[in-house]
């Protein structure tokens, strides 16, 4: 088998393509929103409860989607849970700057975070909009 | 018989290699089909030799591609049969060419209540235009359902006909399923007298076209999907009805007289072809048919089939491979699934074997709500591809599998 696909797909990326944590909807909630992807129609719908100390209380998800955004949807989840959100905001740009291959300067996020696994994306330009669906749709719900 | 290993040297990108010098394996001609040395080194050498504006200047340049343009008008007449060089508008694209008659169409005999038939496996090209076209004059827009082979339902679409009808518009060759329309559904809009608009995107790289047998009105294809560049395409109307048409762009070229009151248009084809032209594009287009012509559009086409059912037989041995629509009525197109993997994974890793697919919803999601699935996988072949890719390809499906359902 070869590299790049293994990469791609790593053990933990399979998991949570296959058995996706925190699907379903939050409640309650105070923020949602929608995640497209418009090449292949794709998509996800978010919710989380953010608590008056700006802490991400519980954040969940539903969709369809290949195993690279249901995985990043999952894994996002679970490591925004019990985030404040200016940390949360920083894993955002972070994250985004790994799957789009440039992962020197990352602040908050590092080799042993299970996102790394996401990494592989960077191989695959087309299927940079997989994994960060889940990602964008946090950014537009913080905001509305 | 076509020599294929011969036409393969005519296709440089067939030398490539792919991500771990892996020989590229071209199964998403659909999309976009390959060019030949031929059509490459000829827009290079009329950029070289020849090239000025058209229809404008009197210099030896200008006349040279002038003429070089107005005789890719001929060949593309001769290629689908057309009676006059009248009837061909050359376009950036069948997209183009829809937006044109639905505008010009519109403008002229849509008003509100007025009907427009189309079908659920439409490419979102044959719809929005007309979805803008509802928003402007208040008309409906009615989808025929489509049976479980991927054809129409011919019930359903009779159905749908009444003297609100205004225009019936569908794709002659799907690019999901690869079926080819049914005439009778040709003939009845012929006796009913409403006029018919074939998408011949796929048709016209896969099947010899006649629009004269076929009894469309209106017909339109890309040049890309026929071994020519990108940027060019073609809009046929039957003369005395696109006569009748107002433009749809506005523009240099198309005019007979302007004066600060007004102006009026000069005649077909020049009318619809506002501004400069994708001359090169539509030369390149031209090149394109002669190459086609010479290997012979029936021996490509007799050629595709046979592949397709070799690889429909293949495929239907695999347990774990669902087919969209699958049945002998087949055009060089399969969608397909497999069980429990995402089209997009499948494509990843067909992509790192060398083998390029289609994955998504292959702009018809419609249809992909109407068979209630989120995306296909889908193999499509032109004139270049062998029984050996097939095997290569079927092989890598089982190597898939394993991979994301060990
Ligand atoms: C059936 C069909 N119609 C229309 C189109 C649109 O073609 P273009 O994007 O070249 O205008 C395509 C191309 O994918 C197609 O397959």
């Amino acid at each position: 088998m070869n590299d790049l696909i293994k990469e791609l797909y790593q053990e933990i990326i399979l998991d949570h393509g296959q058995s996706p944590r925190n699907f379903g909807e939050c409640n309650p909630h105070n923020k949602s929103a929608d995640g497209h992807n418009p090449l292949c129609g794709d998509n996800l719908k978010l919710t989380f409860y953010i608590n008056n100390e700006d802490v991400i209380e519980d954040i969940k998800f539903t969709g369809e989607g290949c195993a690279i955004s249901l995985a990043s949807a999952s894994l996002m989840t679970e490591k925004l849970k019990g985030k404040k959100i200016d940390v949360a905001e920083e894993i955002f740009s972070d994250f985004t700057n790994l799957v789009s291959g440039s992962s020197e300067d990352l602040k908050v996020l590092n080799e042993e975070d299970s996102l790394y696994a996401l990494k592989g994306v960077g191989g695959f330009p087309m299927r940079v909009k997989c994994a960060t669906m889940a990602w964008h749709a946090f950014k537009s719900a913080l905001k509305s | 018989m076509l020599d294929i290993k011969k036409i393969r040297e005519d296709f440089p990108i067939l030398n490539k290699k792919i991500l771990n010098n892996k020989n590229l394996i071209y199964l998403d001609t659909a999309a976009s089909a390959q060019k030949p040395k031929v059509v490459i080194d000829e827009i290079n050498s009329f950029y070289s030799n020849n090239y000025a504006n058209v229809s404008r200047g009197v210099h030896t340049l200008s006349v040279e591609s002038t003429f070089k343009y107005e005789d890719a008008r001929k060949k593309v007449q001769k290629f689908i049969n057309a009676d006059s060089e009248r009837e061909i508008i050359f376009t950036k694209s069948a997209t183009e060419g829809i937006n044109l008659i639905a505008n010009s169409f519109a403008s002229k005999y849509i008003n509100e209540g007025d009907e427009i038939i189309l079908t659920v496996m439409e490419h979102h090209s044959n719809i929005i235009p007309w979805f803008l076209i509802r928003d402007r004059y208040k008309c409906k827009i009615l989808f025929a359902n489509i049976d479980s082979n991927g054809n129409i339902d011919q019930k359903h679409f009779e159905s749908l006909i009444s003297e609100k009808t205004k225009l019936v518009s569908i794709t002659h060759l799907s690019n999901v399923f690869g079926t080819i329309v049914n005439q009778e559904i040709i003939k009845l809009c012929n006796k009913e007298d409403i006029p018919i608009l074939l998408d011949g995107c796929q048709s016209a790289a896969h099947i010899p076209i006649d629009v004269k047998d076929l009894g469309c009105d209106y017909y339109v294809f890309s040049g890309h999907k026929l071994y020519a560049p990108t940027g060019v395409g073609v809009f046929y109307g039957k003369e005395n009805l696109i006569e009748e048409l107002p433009p749809y762009q506005g523009g240099g070229g198309m005019i007979a007289d302007v004066s600060i009151d007004g102006a009026t248009f000069t005649d077909l084809p020049a009318k619809f072809e506002a501004g400069t032209p994708p001359l090169v594009e539509a030369y390149g287009l031209g090149v394109a048919i002669d190459y086609v012509n010479e290997l012979g559009m029936s021996e490509i086409s007799e050629h595709e089939f046979r592949l397709t059912n070799y690889a429909l037989d293949k495929m239907q041995e695999l347990d774990f491979v669902d087919i969209h629509g699958a049945n002998k009525n087949k055009h060089s197109i399969i969608s397909f699934n497999i069980k429990n993997v995402h089209s997009h994974e499948v494509s990843s890793f067909l992509d790192v074997e060398g083998i390029a697919i289609r994955a998504g919803h292959h702009c018809c999601q419609p249809l992909m709500k109407h068979l209630s699935l989120n995306s296909t996988a889908r193999l499509s072949f032109g004139m270049y591809n062998t029984e050996d890719e097939v095997d290569i390809f079927i092989n890598a499906l089982k190597k898939c599998r394993d991979f994301f359902t060990k």
